[in-house]
């Protein structure tokens, strides 16, 4: 079904519709480019929508994304693309990007969808829910999650079974099982890459014990359980449901270290960590929170004084790395580790234990193109070609980077890389 | 028209419910008069609830909303949108903060907390009852930005201002461009030295048409406001009329009498007061130091091209965007603190980088070769809380940068690092893991036990209580001491506070909000970019100076800016112009004019912020300050009183 309509052009095309990638679009269109963001996933807001709140303001991060995400698909000069993946960028001349967009099926009309939940509510699927970090389920047919954009359903059709029951319930009969892979040609005078960042997943160091040991959880599962649109409504291990009231943070998990092959630093783990600590504290007051560091990495602006915060709560901070990680009995684990004050090996029990897992490459990218080579870091990483004084600049001219896309960074330094880009790729629209 | 009010209440997702009933505020205000429906929200701000909102305006024909969640900070600007999208004028609209200044403020109250909500929800609903609609102000904005300070983080906004067609005025302080980067030999990560940094940018700048470089050059005096800024400018002149031959210029600079400390080595070398700028910095040329030259016209004897009686120029510029990017100071330890001016082999990072810039075959201080080297780092950073409690986030990279440059350039250098916790963030780790691989040793103290520095015959030692080595006390015999300072705030703020620009608790420049609006500042229409808005490295500072280069250009491109209507009035025949409202306001937007042979009170428009400042001081009540009206105001506050 590939007709007329799907050839398009735009300005630019932003890849990735995280907070850079929002944030360039919106700088571009409110500019006068018409944009075209490219996102993978159901809904747009990265990994920043996903969030709690956020350091050093502790602003809710659903209060500052929200507005964004709601602004971005309302600009007129943006046109948004959600389960939909580049599977080519060809650049021809200057100023003229060719790409190929697949977009996956929703099977779902989104305009028609009013998200009542009714097709959730009747599909008999249960599955892990992705965008809970797997610590509850959800249906085959499913809202994302409760702010995402667009908000409709979509059907998994991987674990769809075909029931119908959704379609019949469904009050506006917008599911649409007949819907399928598209593909379009985009014409572009520029590309913005902001593919972000993968979390570490810490089944790559087994002495932690993450999916062996219930209770041991990833700091993204913990930003769940602290969000606004929490899944239990309260902090509990997911092992039994109790209340925890002896946490510990074991920082540097797949950061820092050479052994698995990412001996850079995350940039966003302690502070992440020290904030999660902070709305522990007040979420259990009784709590006891441990952060386990090598060097507590509190270098932006407002960030020591957060720290210092958090010590003046009573968090609780040990110098030194977790060694191995092993489970008693009653789910309670035991962290054995150097304590380097005391230079002595020491054990400790914990009756929670959230790992503060690093930030990786995305490599999608770097498959894109066909001709020209995106060039990546040591680390795989878009590399920045001219680091200093163009940060946004690629191997490819005509093609910026912005965001974690080219190594880890807060939200703060994200936004100011999107800014940088979009500079970039607005002179580069003006000047070729 | 009788008002049909629509009210939205917003959970926050539980930041406000969690301690306000929002339930109950909800059936409270209900029966108020003109309330024609009222909700709650888990999120007013998300898509789906603004799109709700649309639906409920035009589905019932409201002509007034009240919004009751976070700071109008936050969101006004949000739910402003919303109602435009609706058709309905967006000053009908009407915002109450129930989450900073109630939920937030009284969480170990929940009932107090819902009873105040309520009355603040009434409040708003008795404002929004006599809102009228009002259309903004629409003023031209000149296409032109004025950057003030020409060192990394201004000259790539100029750069980047210059290629949107955008004329650009840079405005540096000094004699010559550069900044602190011109002081730099080979930087992380790129390997480029400053000066190759800084040839390259000056070279894109002067290529271009658009951008007037001012060297030497102040801004003195601001008038105006968003998209019409009146800048007065003086230039100090450079007392040349055109360039000596080189031969001549020697001379010239050996014949004066004049010897100062040259600031440029941060005092560890000295200057005529006719002197050349250093390679990396630009224009190449030299200039004379009128604040120490005594006229005593030997120069001007030798080169004929020297005019000592060149006068400042002073030079009016119109823009519409003003980009302030006037950088740091570094920190200059106080007197005895860590040995500063007390021990003789005690110096600052910045003063040890211009040293080995100066140093060639040996490292030599006072004589002798340097063998030991030990840095202190966070000097001026992370200090208690009366002195800079930040951390300045470049220092650590710096300081191992420049103590791997060390030991590649003389060999037998020891470096021992007192640092306190080394912040080598992101990929900057991996110089850690180099300077760790060529032996460097690294010890920590911590804020109650920071390394202290002695020197008693001829000894130079430095100790600390390791945390690295289980607490031991570990001496260390330094032949030389390098201070690793942070970054400070700019001592002269002349320029800030002609600008009226805020300051964050660290004496930095502050940004609205760090994530929403990074780059701008209260003051609309200017910018902040680099190292003025806190501590940065190089690419951080690039990336925000790109990012308030976007701002910029954002206002001043489209020829046309909206400003706000609510501002101050003048009721011409109430007024006497007795002047106390100029005095009483903080942004000189009131002058006096002449209507009808009467002298009377008149508003800039553009320049009024709505502060409602010059209101209680008029006597005569001539002055109104619409959409906050008395009439309003009374409204408010009788909702508020009658519980």
């Amino acid at each position: 079904m590939n007709g007329p309509s799907n050839q398009l052009n735009f300005d630019a095309l932003v890849v990735g519709g995280g907070i850079a990638g929002g944030e360039a679009a919106l700088n571009l269109a409110s500019t006068g480019y018409k944009v075209l963001l490219v996102e993978k996933e159901l809904s747009i807001g990265g990994k920043m929508i996903m969030l709690s709140k956020v350091f050093p303001t502790l602003d809710c991060a659903a209060c500052i994304t929200t507005p964004k995400v709601s602004e971005i698909s309302r600009h007129p000069n943006i046109t948004i693309f959600t389960s939909s993946e580049i599977s080519s960028i060809n650049k021809i001349a200057e100023n003229n990007f060719e790409a190929t967009v697949v977009r996956q099926p929703r099977y779902v009309v989104i305009e028609d969808c009013t998200a009542c939940q009714l097709c959730e509510q009747a599909c008999p699927v249960s599955v892990p829910d992705q965008y809970q970090y797997n610590l509850v389920g959800r249906k085959a047919a499913f809202i994302p999650f409760s702010i995402a954009s667009p908000k409709a359903a979509a059907i998994d059709i991987e674990n769809c079974v075909l029931c119908g029951a959704c379609e019949k319930v469904c009050p506006t009969n917008c599911i649409d099982f007949t819907q399928e892979v598209e593909t379009f040609q985009v014409n572009a005078k520029t590309v913005i890459l902001a593919t972000g960042f993968k979390l570490f997943d810490p089944l790559m160091i087994p002495r932690y014990g993450f999916g062996l040991y219930k209770n041991v959880i990833t700091s993204m599962q913990m930003e769940r359980e602290l969000a606004p649109t929490r899944p239990f409504n309260t902090v509990l291990r997911p092992g039994d449901g109790k209340v925890p009231d002896k946490i510990a943070y074991v920082l540097c998990t797949g950061s820092r270290d050479a052994t698995i092959g990412n001996p850079i630093c995350s940039q966003i783990c302690c502070m992440y960590s020290i904030k999660q600590a902070q709305l522990l504290m007040g979420a259990l007051p009784m709590a006891d929170v441990t952060i386990y560091y090598i060097n507590i990495r509190s270098f932006g602006k407002g960030f020591d004084e957060f720290y210092q915060q958090a010590k003046g709560m009573g968090v609780n901070f040990v110098k030194g790395k977790i060694g191995k990680i092993s489970e008693q009995g009653n789910g309670n684990l035991t962290l054995r580790y150097e304590d380097i004050n005391e230079g002595i090996v020491k054990e400790a029990d914990h009756d929670m234990v959230i790992l503060s897992v690093g930030v990786l490459p995305n490599q999608d990218a770097s498959d894109f193109f066909g001709q020209d080579e995106l060039q990546l870091d040591p680390y795989n990483f878009i590399h920045q070609t001219d680091v200093l004084a163009s940060p946004a600049l690629t191997s490819i001219k005509g093609v910026f980077v912005a965001g974690t896309a080219s190594g880890p960074m807060d939200i703060p330094d994200s936004i100011l890389s999107a800014g940088s880009a979009s500079s970039e790729a607005i002179s580069y629209l003006i000047q070729e | 028209m009788k008002k049909k009010i629509g009210v939205y209440i917003c959970h926050c997702g539980g930041n406000i419910s969690d301690y306000v009933d929002v339930e109950k505020v909800k059936k409270s205000i209900e029966d108020e008069g003109g309330v024609y429906l009222a909700k709650t929200t888990m999120f007013a701000c998300s898509d789906s609830n603004q799109k709700d909102m649309v639906d409920d305006i035009k589905g019932n024909e409201l002509n007034g909303i009240v919004v009751a969640s976070c700071s109008p900070k936050l969101h006004l600007t949000t739910f402003r949108n919303v109602s435009e999208r609706a058709d309905l004028n967006k000053y009908n609209y009407v915002h109450a903060n129930i989450r900073e200044q109630d939920s937030w403020a009284h969480s170990d109250d929940k009932n107090g907390a819902t009873e105040k909500a309520i009355l603040l929800v009434k409040a708003a609903i008795a404002k929004a009852r006599l809102a009228e609609p009002l259309i903004p102000n629409k003023i031209q904005a000149q296409k032109a930005v004025a950057v003030i300070g020409g060192g990394i983080a201004g000259m790539k906004a100029a750069i980047a201002l210059s290629d949107k067609d955008c004329p650009v005025y840079l405005i540096e302080k000094a004699p010559f461009v550069g900044g602190r980067v011109a002081q730099w030999g080979n930087m992380f990560t790129s390997n480029q030295t400053g000066e190759e940094l800084i040839t390259k940018l000056y070279h894109e700048l002067i290529k271009r048409k658009n951008i007037t470089l001012f060297t030497g050059a102040e801004v003195t005096h601001n008038a105006g406001s968003i998209g019409d800024f009146r800048l007065k400018v003086s230039v100090q002149p450079r007392y040349f009329t055109g360039t000596c031959e080189e031969k001549q210029l020697q001379q010239a600079i050996d014949a004066c009498p004049v010897e100062v400390l040259d600031e440029f080595n941060f005092n560890l070398t000295k200057r005529k007061a006719i002197y050349r700028n250093a390679a990396s910095e630009y224009p190449q040329t030299a200039t004379i130091d009128m604040e120490n030259c005594t006229r005593c016209g030997k120069c001007e004897a030798i080169c004929d091209k020297i005019d000592l009686s060149q006068k400042e120029e002073i030079l009016d510029l119109h823009v519409g965007s003003v980009l302030m990017a006037t950088g740091f100071d570094p920190y200059t330890p106080a007197e005895g603190e860590y040995g500063y001016n007390e021990v003789d082999n005690v110096l600052t990072l910045p003063q040890f980088v211009r040293m080995l810039e100066l140093s060639d075959k040996k490292l030599i201080r006072n004589g002798k070769e340097i063998k030991n080297i030990a840095y202190i780092y966070c000097v001026g950073s992370r200090q208690e809380e009366d002195g800079n409690t930040y951390c300045s986030r470049y220092c650590c990279t710096s300081a191992i940068h420049t103590s791997v440059e060390v030991k590649k350039k003389f060999p037998g250098v020891y470096n021992y690092h007192f640092n306190r916790g080394i912040r080598t963030y992101g990929k900057q780790e991996l110089l850690y893991a180099e300077s760790l691989q060529l032996g460097d040793i690294y010890l920590q103290g911590d804020e109650e036990s920071l390394p202290e520095v002695s020197g008693e015959s001829g000894k130079t030692m430095v100790k600390v209580k390791d945390i690295l080595s289980a607490g031991r006390l570990i001496e260390v015999e330094a032949d030389l001491v390098v201070l690793v300072t942070g970054m400070v705030p700019r001592a002269d703020n002349s320029v800030g506070s002609m600008f009226k620009l805020p300051k964050g608790r660290d004496k930095f420049f502050n940004e609205i909000h760090m994530k929403l609006r990074p780059v701008e500042t209260f003051i609309d229409g200017v910018t902040i970019a680099g190292a003025c808005q806190g501590p940065k490295n190089i690419m951080e500072s690039v990336n925000s100076a790109l990012a308030a280069a976007t701002k910029s250009y954002s206002y001043v491109s489209k020829g046309e800016l909206e400003t706000e209507p609510i501002v101050a009035e003048v009721d011409a025949e109430l007024c006497s112009w007795c002047d106390a409202c100029t005095a009483a306001c903080p942004f000189d937007a009131i002058s006096m004019t002449n209507e009808s042979s009467k002298a009377i009170a008149l508003i800039n428009n553009s320049v009024c912020k709505g502060c409602g400042m010059c209101l209680p001081v008029c006597p005569t009540d001539a002055l109104n300050l619409i959409a906050y009206s008395n009439n309003e105001i009374e409204s408010m506050i009788d909702a508020l009183a009658a519980g």
